[in-house]
């Protein structure tokens, strides 16, 4: 508008809406956080419990002891695959609701293969570099078949990847109770242990996979910035028309982003078989009864599904659900109130993010 | 095109219904008696830090045409939008009809009559064009259906000479009679007072001729039209009154008697030293240049299947050499999308063959076309040229991002590289911008279309296919792409130059070639070329 290139638009200017961006996004995010243990708060008093200990509790079960904070990183580990899972497509603006489903599969081939494997006797340093391979190809491979659909028959990725949890569900179902994989003596359904080979073990009560997690971390934000195929992904997503018309394959883009996000989920789901479990049981991705897959999207969300931001969104859902956890057991109240606490959480973000800025 | 087709008449319903907004009868009375429709005081709006409009007065008189000229940025459409209720002012008054009225919605404008045409088409495209018509009007109806409105309609057509087709879907019809819908539309709910944002943005020359005939019908049925543009020759051409706002001011305003073109560009540019033609376009001189012995561009017997809402190519030939600029006419609809479709990604090529320096590019794909030295800017600036939600910097990299100087081992962006190479642009073209970081759409239209120019050169390039580049931009940003394109021709390269403003073409091209209907209509050398002829070549006649 009126300005004359002399003048410029300062650095000062530019330094001023870097901040006021930095502000407006802890506005968001306050004001959100604040209003939603309102909530909580409100309803916890309705029902009769303490408000202040169920806030307390909720908040700071992670950081008040050790094994709090063991437990908030052991649940923090597949939400962060699972929240990828969904955030990579997304930044070509497709929802890959599939991250269940993709790794319900990376964990049940996981265990597949190293039951089958269980014979041969190999080392842990091949089998277990195995077994991780082998959860990322079947989380990635079963997330292709929702990218192939929408790439050839304009499918919408929503539709196919909720479709296809269902068919991943019945297969973990279906392993768990096969002859020569399903485990008798268990009582609920479940497959034998993994041989010992096959277990990546606990340093100080904290899961190896870790180190997978944050070297997934690092990948992932490597892939994104300084990439050319995450030049690719991003052009698409900040606008595919112009993307393709300057030689960008969309087709090509659409099925990597979607065998990256599966192929996080399935490493996550495998993580748990061989870290946690040591075998595929029904329910084996599940934290109180929800699995990974859905609180990933939800964590996403939470973080417009902005990648960098993905580490930060799953630990801080992972404190509420170690919180919540602690809150059932100590003091009864139901774990729903907390999933309530968290669909509150990021409809308030969602709600105060387009207020602010509709405003302007 | 269908715009000559009468509308269809519904049997249903005889002529003579009632219909909202019958346009005679309330405002005729009030023609040409010099009474002041609209008057708005010391309006004031801020965007953050941004000054847009800065104590402006305007003011207009009932009936005739009062255009509202500037460049782009002037401020015209954040006026404008004012008056329709579509921002809030920080101060001001407005009053109509003499008396004063605060519009907080458009809701509140069409109330009080007034009608906004916008620059983008706001109908529903899945719409027919009667249908869009009483949308918003159908008050406490259940049905939705246009039988009963139909007569009013048509006759509201008939009334101000504009026809078009009613049923059908708006999607199928060219920008042109959009435009018309939109127009019909705002009288249909009663509008006494119409603005028309820079209407001729998506017009052909015809087309904004036959809308002038319109408007001026308009003005006789006792309408006030208020037009918004950034070029002099149309308001020269149209206007009976002209207000020139600069830089978020009112320069001043000129009526019918005194408007001459020296005036009306020294107020639009009070700074810049700007000469322009006959047809109010920045003077740019062509020399003589040496053309080269080989065609750099040798399409033939190209045919291309149509894309959507367009006709294919069939059997077109041509050469292009280097040191040349090849202007081609045609009006929007008639193959020229996909002839450049074609160029740019020939995997899709079926009939046919596109040489570039004498090697066939059949087959190849789109970043293959571009390392053999083709670059392409594309017609829609903002839906196909630009990373809306980038950089500069990614924008500057998009469609180099497979070149080695920008890679490290083929895996990496050099991003260190990349920002050099945004920086040289933005240095070399006088881009406005504090960095190459700054996000694209912060940028205005003609900074835009330079980042887009300016992206074809960062690598040695031997043909620059260009599509109507100017369009929608200021006087000052067509003058620094005219320079630009011969200063290609005149290093020896070679210029693919589709335009629809024949005007542009006739100053700048060596050879005009026209296409209608996906066909060759002829070549004219610089010496033969005569607007009446390629006009009639570009409708087939």
């Amino acid at each position: 508008m009126a300005t004359t290139p002399e003048s410029g638009i300062s650095n000062r200017a530019r330094g001023v809406r870097g901040l006021s961006l930095f502000l407006s996004s802890i506005q968001v995010y306050g004001i959100a956080i604040f209003l939603s243990f309102g909530v909580i708060a409100a309803i916890s008093a309705i029902l009769g419990y303490p408000v202040f200990e169920v806030l307390e509790t909720l908040v700071f079960s992670s950081f008040r002891s050790f094994a709090g904070l063991k437990s908030t990183i052991k649940v923090s580990i597949p939400l962060l695959f699972t929240t990828y899972a969904f955030s990579i497509p997304f930044k070509i603006k497709f929802f890959n609701i599939g991250a269940w489903g993709q790794m319900l599969l990376g964990g049940a081939m996981t265990a597949v293969v190293g039951l089958l494997l269980a014979d041969w006797n190999l080392p842990s340093v091949v089998m277990i570099p195995l077994l991780v391979l082998t959860a990322i190809l079947a989380g990635g491979v079963f997330a292709l078949i929702a990218a192939y659909l929408k790439a050839d028959y304009d499918i919408n990725p929503i539709v196919s990847t909720i479709m296809l949890n269902y068919v991943a569900l019945q297969c973990v179902a279906f392993f768990c109770t096969a002859r020569g994989f399903t485990d008798p003596k268990g009582g609920h359904p479940q497959t034998m242990l993994l041989p010992s080979s096959a277990a990546l073990g606990f340093i100080g009560g904290i899961p190896y996979s870790l180190l997978l997690a944050v070297l997934a971390v690092l990948l992932v934000s490597v892939l994104i910035n300084r990439t050319r195929l995450g030049y690719e992904i991003n052009a698409i997503g900040y606008n595919p028309v112009a993307a393709q018309s300057y030689g960008i394959d969309f087709r090509k883009t659409i099925m990597l982003t979607f065998f990256f996000g599966g192929a996080l989920a399935g490493l996550g789901g495998g993580l748990e078989v061989l870290n946690i479990h040591n075998r595929l049981l029904v329910g084996f991705a599940d934290i109180s009864g929800v699995n990974f897959g859905p609180l990933g999207v939800l964590a996403a969300l939470v973080v417009a599904g902005n990648p960098m931001a993905v580490p930060v969104a799953s630990f801080f859902m992972s404190v509420l659900l170690v919180g919540a956890d602690r809150l059932q057991r100590t003091m009864q109240v139901p774990v729903e109130l907390v999933f309530l606490l968290q669909a509150v959480i990021v409809l308030l973000i969602v709600i105060t993010r387009a207020r602010l800025s509709a405003k302007r | 095109m269908n715009e000559n087709r009468p509308p269809r008449v519904s049997p249903i319903f005889p002529q003579g219904l009632a219909c909202r907004g019958v346009v005679g009868a309330r405002v005729r009375a009030g023609r040409m008696d010099r009474k002041v429709l609209l008057e708005l005081k010391n309006i004031r709006k801020a965007f953050g830090e941004v000054v847009a409009l800065d104590d402006v007065d305007f003011s207009i008189e009932k009936g005739g045409i009062h255009g509202l000229l500037g460049e782009n940025g002037a401020g015209k459409t954040t006026l404008m939008n004012i008056l329709y209720g579509y921002y809030h002012m920080d101060r001001g008054e407005i009053s109509f009809e003499g008396s004063k009225v605060k519009i907080h919605s458009p809701q509140e404008a069409i109330r009080l009559g007034i009608g906004m045409v916008h620059q983008l088409s706001t109908l529903v495209p899945e719409f027919t064009a009667a249908e869009n018509i009483i949308l918003g009007t159908e008050g406490r109806r259940i049905s939705f259906s246009t039988g009963g409105e139909r007569p009013g309609i048509l006759k509201l057509c008939e009334e101000v000479g504009l026809s078009f087709p009613l049923d059908v879907k708006v999607r199928e019809l060219p920008a042109g009679i959009k435009q018309k819908i939109e127009i019909i539309r705002a009288l249909h709910r009663g509008a006494k007072l119409i603005i028309l944002d820079e209407p001729t943005t998506y017009l052909v020359e015809s087309e904004f001729e036959q809308l002038l005939k319109s408007i001026k019908r308009l003005i006789d049925q006792g309408i006030t039209v208020i037009l918004i543009t950034h070029k002099i020759r149309e308001v020269l051409k149209s206007c009976d009154t002209v207000t020139v706002m600069r830089k978020g001011k009112v320069e001043g305003r000129i009526d019918r008697p005194e408007m001459d073109r020296e005036k009306l560009v020294k107020m639009m540019f009070i700074e810049k030293e700007i000469k322009i033609t006959e047809s109010a376009l920045p003077r740019v001189q062509l020399p003589d240049c040496r053309r080269s012995e080989l065609p750099v561009l040798r399409v033939q017997n190209l045919a291309v299947e149509a894309g959507e809402n367009g006709v294919g190519v069939h059997n077109l030939s041509f050469d292009l050499y280097g040191g040349e600029i090849l202007g081609i006419a045609s009006v929007s609809g008639n193959g020229v999308k996909e002839l450049v479709e074609a160029m740019i990604h020939p995997s899709r090529l079926k009939e046919g063959d596109i040489r570039v320096k004498g090697e066939s590019i059949r087959g190849l794909s789109t970043l293959e076309v571009f390392a053999r030295g083709v670059f392409f800017t594309p017609e829609e600036r903002i839906q196909q040229g630009i990373l809306t939600e980038g950089s500069i910097k990614e924008n500057v990299l998009l469609g180099h991002q497979g070149e080695k100087r920008f890679l490290r081992h083929d895996l990496f962006v050099n991003w260190e590289e990349a920002g050099k190479a945004a920086r040289k642009t933005i240095t070399e073209y006088g881009i406005y911008t504090p960095s190459e970081d700054f996000l694209i759409k912060r940028l205005s239209g003609g900074n835009i279309q330079k980042v887009i120019i300016g992206r074809a050169f960062v690598s040695q390039i031997c043909l620059l296919i260009t599509h109507n580049p100017t369009v929608g931009l200021d006087i000052s940003s067509v003058e620094f792409i005219f320079r630009k394109l011969v200063e290609i021709r005149n290093q020896g390269d070679a210029v693919l130059w589709i335009n629809e403003d024949l005007d542009e073409l006739m100053m700048l091209s060596d050879r005009i070639a026209v296409i209608h209907r996906g066909e060759l209509r002829g070549i004219f050398p610089r010496n033969q070329f005569d607007k009446y002829q390629i006009g009639l070549a570009m409708i087939g006649a």
